[in-house]
């Protein structure tokens, strides 16, 4: 064990320390403000009877579908602004502009156009990470040392094998930084669409608690979101991201 | 008919005009007659500005000349090709492969199966004696050791030229030192046509049959010198230095303001 782990460990003891300190100094009433093991209790209820974790499967069905939809459509998409200028100078000047809207805005329409439905949340989703992959992707292609297309040019890469082996790939730490940005927006667009309009996953879950004043189920849901969100970036994106920087030499 | 069977490359009257605010644009190369004979090491000096990597990045097929003919084994060149393998200044070696993928790349573009693709790879390495890092990532090398990978790279590929732009003006003069000796036994193993761009004109005494004198603005063939020097050669042997400081000598006397810019 190090020490960087000690101090986590500490630290987050001291923190659940003060917190019931905090609780047991009653300053706010019991219902506002719940002890450790009330919400510790709530949420180990929540994983006991299952719902919590048909929320996380619900949730977590969306924001792959999403998500998925996002990086197959964003992809290509960045690929071709990357490599036409007259799309890029209308297509994407669009992309910059609506990049600047919250996607939880589009909400209205997307429950006008798919009804009350997983369709509208997913939408949603999909619009909220489309345009970070989609950027991504023409930046990182377009930041490709020009040396490196020359001299793959002179060995013969053309066409589509200029791209699939040296244009993606010398593009890649950048399209990773889109892909991981795109997640995270992907999954703040989930939480806000669920949390609108009702239906089963986690933001509904934190609107019920709050309908039923439960605060414990609300700190619960909320420490799930949290932990959740930190074993992807954790288990998935930063071991993607190590494994490139060791390849290429980011020091 | 020998006599031309055994010009490998010929460039009659090759001018390239960039375009530029003004609308006269900016000549880099101005008529430039040139005669590369097969198995030839010609070596282009000049200073910076004359023209030589424009003329290198044409004879590749990277670009293309405004005017004038450029010719290989009789035909023109159009396009990039592996029959002409270009080392840069820079290694320009991919960092997302290690140094043995990075040397079957080309192969690879040509569609070479698996098994004789490493072992043409792994003969390349030989060559240039980096076989015990052929699992090393790029960025692990030395920048003579990427120097010598992107060598190899082009080597595997057996082209019948081989262009190279100032290869190794970025590395340190031991360094450099041992490139020159390995280069020198390369092309005496392998009798390829080397052109060789450099503004060193000591390097390019210790290295080529011939050297070709550009001038700077617009860029053109100023003199040619034919090196009888008998190799192997080293670059602080007598006759090297002295053929490098007869060369300065004309360029500085032919033209006073570009001569600050050629090494010696």
């Amino acid at each position: 064990m190090n020490a960087a782990l000690y101090r986590k460990i500490f630290f987050y003891g001291f923190l659940l320390t003060l917190w019931h300190g905090l609780y047991q100094a009653k300053i706010w009433p019991e219902y506002l403000f719940p002890s450790p093991a009330d919400v510790g209790a709530n949420l180990w209820q929540g994983l006991r009877e299952q719902s919590y974790i048909f929320a996380i499967l619900a949730s977590f069905r969306r924001l792959l579908i999403g998500y998925g939809l996002s990086v197959v459509l964003g992809l290509p998409l960045g690929i071709l602004l990357a490599r036409y200028r007259w799309l890029e100078q209308t297509l994407g000047s669009l992309v910059l502009g609506l990049q600047t809207l919250p996607s939880i805005c589009w909400l209205p329409l997307a429950i006008l156009w798919f009804g009350l439905s997983d369709s509208a949340i997913i939408f949603v989703v999909v619009i909220g990470s489309l345009l970070s992959v989609t950027i991504a992707t023409k930046s990182g292609i377009q930041q490709v040392a020009p040396l490196l297309l020359k001299a793959a040019r002179t060995m013969g890469a053309e066409g589509v094998r200029l791209y699939r082996y040296v244009i993606l790939p010398a593009a890649l730490p950048t399209v990773m930084s889109g892909l991981k940005q795109g997640w995270s927006f992907a999954w703040r667009s989930l939480m806000a669409g669920e949390l609108l309009f009702v239906n089963v996953g986690l933001g509904h879950l934190l609107d019920a608690g709050r309908e039923l004043n439960d605060m414990s189920q609300v700190i619960a849901v909320i420490a799930i979101i949290v932990v959740l969100g930190w074993l992807t970036d954790r288990f998935v994106f930063a071991s993607l991201e190590r494994k490139i920087a060791e390849r290429w030499g980011f020091h | 008919m020998s006599a031309a069977a055994a010009e490998k490359l010929s460039l009659h009257n090759v001018s390239k005009v960039y375009a530029s605010a003004n609308r006269s644009g900016i000549i880099a190369l101005s008529e430039v007659d040139l005669h590369v004979r097969v198995g030839e090491f010609l070596c282009i000096v000049g200073p910076s500005g004359c023209g030589k990597s424009t003329l290198l990045s044409i004879l590749a097929g990277l670009e293309t000349p405004t005017s004038g003919s450029v010719l290989m084994d009789g035909l023109p060149i159009q396009k990039a090709g592996t029959e002409r393998v270009v080392i840069f200044q820079e290694p320009a070696l991919f960092p997302w492969l290690n140094v043995l993928d990075n040397v079957e790349f080309g192969l690879k573009m040509k569609n070479i199966p698996y098994p004789e693709r490493r072992e043409k790879a792994l003969q390349a390495l030989e060559l240039v004696h980096l076989s015990q890092f052929q699992d090393a990532y790029v960025h692990q090398l030395s920048g003579g050791m990427k120097q010598r990978v992107a060598l190899a790279r082009g080597l595997v590929l057996d082209p019948e030229i081989l262009l190279m732009d100032e290869p190794f003006a970025a590395l340190d003069a031991q360094t450099r030192d041992s490139l020159h000796e390995e280069l020198s036994r390369i092309w005496a193993h392998t009798k390829k046509t080397i052109i060789f761009v450099t503004h060193n004109v000591r390097e390019a005494a210790r290295l080529g049959d011939r050297i070709l004198l550009l001038s700077a603005h617009p860029g053109t063939v100023l003199n040619e010198f034919k090196v009888t020097l008998p190799r192997p050669r080293f670059i602080e042997d007598p006759g090297v230095m002295d053929l490098a400081r007869n060369i300065t000598a004309q360029l500085k006397s032919r033209h006073r303001e570009i001569a600050p810019e050629v090494v010696i």
